[in-house]
């Protein structure tokens, strides 16, 4: 391994690179249109849910109620006259939960003997959308239990036990850091490696790879020569990332920042390695996308970036442990929510290390085997 | 009359399209992506993904040491979500188990929890890993309603019968999905998460392929317009896009018993213009792109926004205003939307002829675009 050589190497991809303004273009522009767009999607808000009403008691006991329901913002609620109108709108969508008052609520609410039935209200959720139905339903017991209580004069019968209920760490449950220590797994996971498989699988057609393999350099100088300047301008979106995130959406690692561009950059170049793995088994490009795009959907769905490992069945958990960004994502999300340090995470790091190896390993043998 | 004649325009489109599907059959990576996505997407989609939690490790510090707290604790884990809890004795350390994420909630019970209990006025201490923000409002909320329905004095029945705390009692009924099961939600739209990568990558892919090889250029020498080539050209993919739609339809049917409720008809018609909108937007991509390398660049990051913001794997009304209104550009958000009303809730034309709408005039803004950007050009 000559030093030297490595370096015109270097100087030969970094010019490559920034030659085509459209690599350039999505090293730029697809990293921080991921980190807006997924940033914002996850809520576990019930804001203007459509709530329809079929009040059939109209009294003050129940405007009361309806009215309580509306105030926080959560619901909006919309009045429907009978109750095949108020199902029509819930088939239709047009509603997301449906209140049904029955006519003698308030006598019933009023006229409670102690120990007596307490009077009914039905609610018909949509459970086509299954997370909006969950959350819509303990919001709306919440304050329906609270107005509840004001309604019957002298204090309901008591019992049950209050729980107060403080999240750690971001005290509001917004799902924007989540989501944001997410894309970084996300992008540093994809883009890579789609990005490596495209460039070194369209120089082996041009060509220009049997060029390198004629020179002296070694097959791990090539290797190396590819991966360094991709991961440096990696590292570069990584903090690109982390400032715009910052400035933009209010999110900083409450972890080391330091600590974590290290680690990032660590793990861009085990997927630069999975990219190069890509391209060496396949003939063309349009293969080595197949295979970079078809890898991607365990990557989104399974490494819980979107949906918590914790919820799946056990085989699939194991799978899941197989992907190098799970244990990325999982890292990178301690730093940015919990302020981890290598000390929590030594082991999750230990596993990292242990992927990238294997990873360059890998991708160097099926290199050599194709001279 | 001449030798040769001349084929109408019907006759034009036919014959480009009848070479555009011995052009598919010999393309592993369109097999590739009719086939082996849908099984692995609904393998996914069917056992592995949830929003629902599930195995959820906490921890509990119980100061009282009471039947009455231990009861509390039984009734907590009782709701199915939780594994078996780890006793703590100080909640610094459960504080630490938190900070390692090896917990996500942690209960405290206080010392004189059974007196105060007992007299209706008691208070427990949950604190959440916050740094899973969905999974820890979910607890929070499965938490707080076991607490709330805890009947200490243990003189009615069970709490299965209903809050006996509060001023009324509250009938919950989920419609379409009695047992909230995100399997539902997601296999409802399986079609939309199909169909749109299919005919956005693989047209643009194989538009740009073409160009690439020169076979292009031949089919511009022929005496057919752009419109033709075009509509011959898509023909094809609308016949694979129906067969990619049963699939999905079959898979989810025999594979998890979720069959379509309504209208089989009406969900025929919504299939066309969303695939047509598709197709014209893998068109457009391929007339952008330079490269195949750029026309796969291009869908792709076409293709993820519309997963995420179209609202196929979360419920596009939670989503903050303005992202809300983005998410409206993209053909899938308006497919899901029929899907979810014909699929779930059992609807028919009658439901779906807004989304049919707008995927009928996002089709015709694009069909525009082709129009403006295809110029038969060569080189």
């Amino acid at each position: 391994m000559s030093l030297r050589r490595l370096r015109t190497l270097l100087q030969r991809e970094v010019r490559a690179t920034l030659r085509d303004p459209f690599t350039v273009a999505v090293l730029i522009a697809v990293p921080l249109a991921a980190l807006l767009s997924f940033s914002f999607v996850l809520s576990t808000e019930v804001v203007s849910l459509r709530l329809g009403v079929l009040d059939a008691s109209a009294s003050s006991a129940s405007r009361r109620l309806v009215a309580e329901l509306a105030a926080g913002g959560a619901f909006e609620p919309r009045r429907f006259a009978n109750r095949e109108a108020l199902e029509q709108a819930l088939v239709g969508g047009e509603i997301s939960a449906g209140l049904v008052i029955p006519p003698d609520f308030e006598r019933a609410l009023q006229g409670r003997a102690p120990g007596g039935d307490a009077p009914q209200l039905q609610v018909l959720y949509d459970g086509a959308e299954s997370v909006l139905a969950g959350n819509a339903e303990a919001f709306l017991q919440g304050i329906a239990t609270a107005s509840g209580a004001q309604l019957v004069r002298g204090g309901i019968p008591a019992g049950g036990v209050r729980a107060s209920v403080h999240a750690l760490f971001n005290p509001d449950l917004d799902g924007t850091p989540f989501m944001v220590a997410g894309t970084f797994g996300f992008v540093l996971s994809f883009l890579t490696t789609l990005i490596t498989a495209v460039a070194v699988v369209n120089e082996r057609l041009g060509g220009t790879f049997d060029q390198l393999q004629l020179t002296p350099a070694t097959n791990l100088e090539i290797l190396l020569g590819k991966l360094l300047p991709l991961g440096a301008m990696f590292a570069l979106d990584v903090v690109l990332m982390m400032v715009v995130a910052g400035l933009l959406l209010g999110v900083w690692p409450h972890g080391s920042a330091l600590f974590f561009v290290g680690v990032s950059s660590f793990y861009v170049l085990t997927s630069l390695a999975l990219g190069l793995f890509f391209s060496a088994t396949s003939a063309t490009a349009a293969e080595a996308v197949q295979k970079t795009v078809l890898a991607s959907v365990p990557l989104v769905q399974l490494s819980g970036f979107a949906f918590p490992i914790r919820n799946m069945p056990l085989p699939v958990q194991w799978l899941a442990e197989l992907i190098p960004a799970t244990h990325y994502i999982r890292v990178s999300r301690a730093i940015y929510l919990r302020g981890a340090g290598p000390l929590e995470l030594w082991f999750e790091l230990l596993l990292l290390l242990g992927f990238g190896v294997l990873l360059v390993g890998v991708s160097l043998r099926a290199l050599s085997r194709r001279t | 009359m001449s030798g040769r004649q001349r084929l109408g325009f019907v006759g034009s489109v036919l014959a480009l399209a009848w070479r555009e599907r011995s052009v598919m059959r010999h393309d592993p990576a369109f097999v590739g992506v009719v086939v082996a996505q849908p099984v692995m997407m609904l393998l996914l989609l069917g056992f592995a993904l949830s929003n629902e939690p599930a195995n959820v490790p906490w921890a509990v510090v119980d100061r009282s040491q009471t039947a009455l707290s231990r009861q509390l604790v039984r009734d907590v884990g009782a709701t199915g979500y939780f594994l078996a809890p780890r006793s703590l004795h100080g909640s610094a350390e459960g504080r630490e188990l938190l900070a390692r994420g090896e917990v996500l909630a942690l209960l405290v019970i206080p010392e004189d929890f059974a007196r105060s209990a007992r007299r209706g006025d008691s208070e427990i201490q949950v604190l959440l890993d916050g740094a899973d923000p969905l999974s820890a409002a979910r607890i929070g909320g499965i938490v707080r309603s076991v607490a709330t329905q805890f009947d200490a004095t243990r003189r009615s029945l069970p709490a299965r019968a209903g809050p006996g705390a509060g001023a009324f009692e509250i009938r919950a009924r989920f419609w379409f999905n009695p047992t909230l099961e995100d399997r539902n939600f997601f296999l409802a739209t399986l079609a939309g998460m199909l169909l749109t990568n299919l005919c956005l990558s693989v047209t643009a892919l194989g538009l740009v392929g073409e160009r690439e090889s020169g076979t292009y250029e031949q089919t511009l020498s022929l005496p057919v317009g752009p419109l033709e080539i075009v509509l011959g050209k898509l023909l094809p993919y609308v016949g694979v896009s129906y067969g990619v739609l049963a699939i999905a339809v079959l898979g989810a049917g025999f594979g998890f018993g979720i069959w379509p409720r309504g209208s089989w008809l009406a969900l025929l018609a919504l299939t066309l213009p969303f695939v047509l909108a598709s197709l014209a937007i893998g068109v457009l991509v391929s007339a952008l792109a330079r490269s195949s390398a750029q026309a796969v660049f291009i869908s792709v990051f076409f293709i993820l926004p519309s997963m995420i913001l179209s609202g196929v794997l979360l419920p596009y009304r939670l989503m903050p205003d303005g992202v809300r209104e983005i998410g409206a550009i993209l053909p899938l958000r308006w497919y899901q939307i029929g899907l979810r009303r014909i699929v779930s809730r059992g609807g028919g034309f009658e439901e779906v002829w807004l989304p049919m709408l707008a995927l009928t005039a996002q089709f015709a803004v694009l069909l525009l675009l082709v129009r403006w950007r295809m110029k038969p050009r060569l080189g």
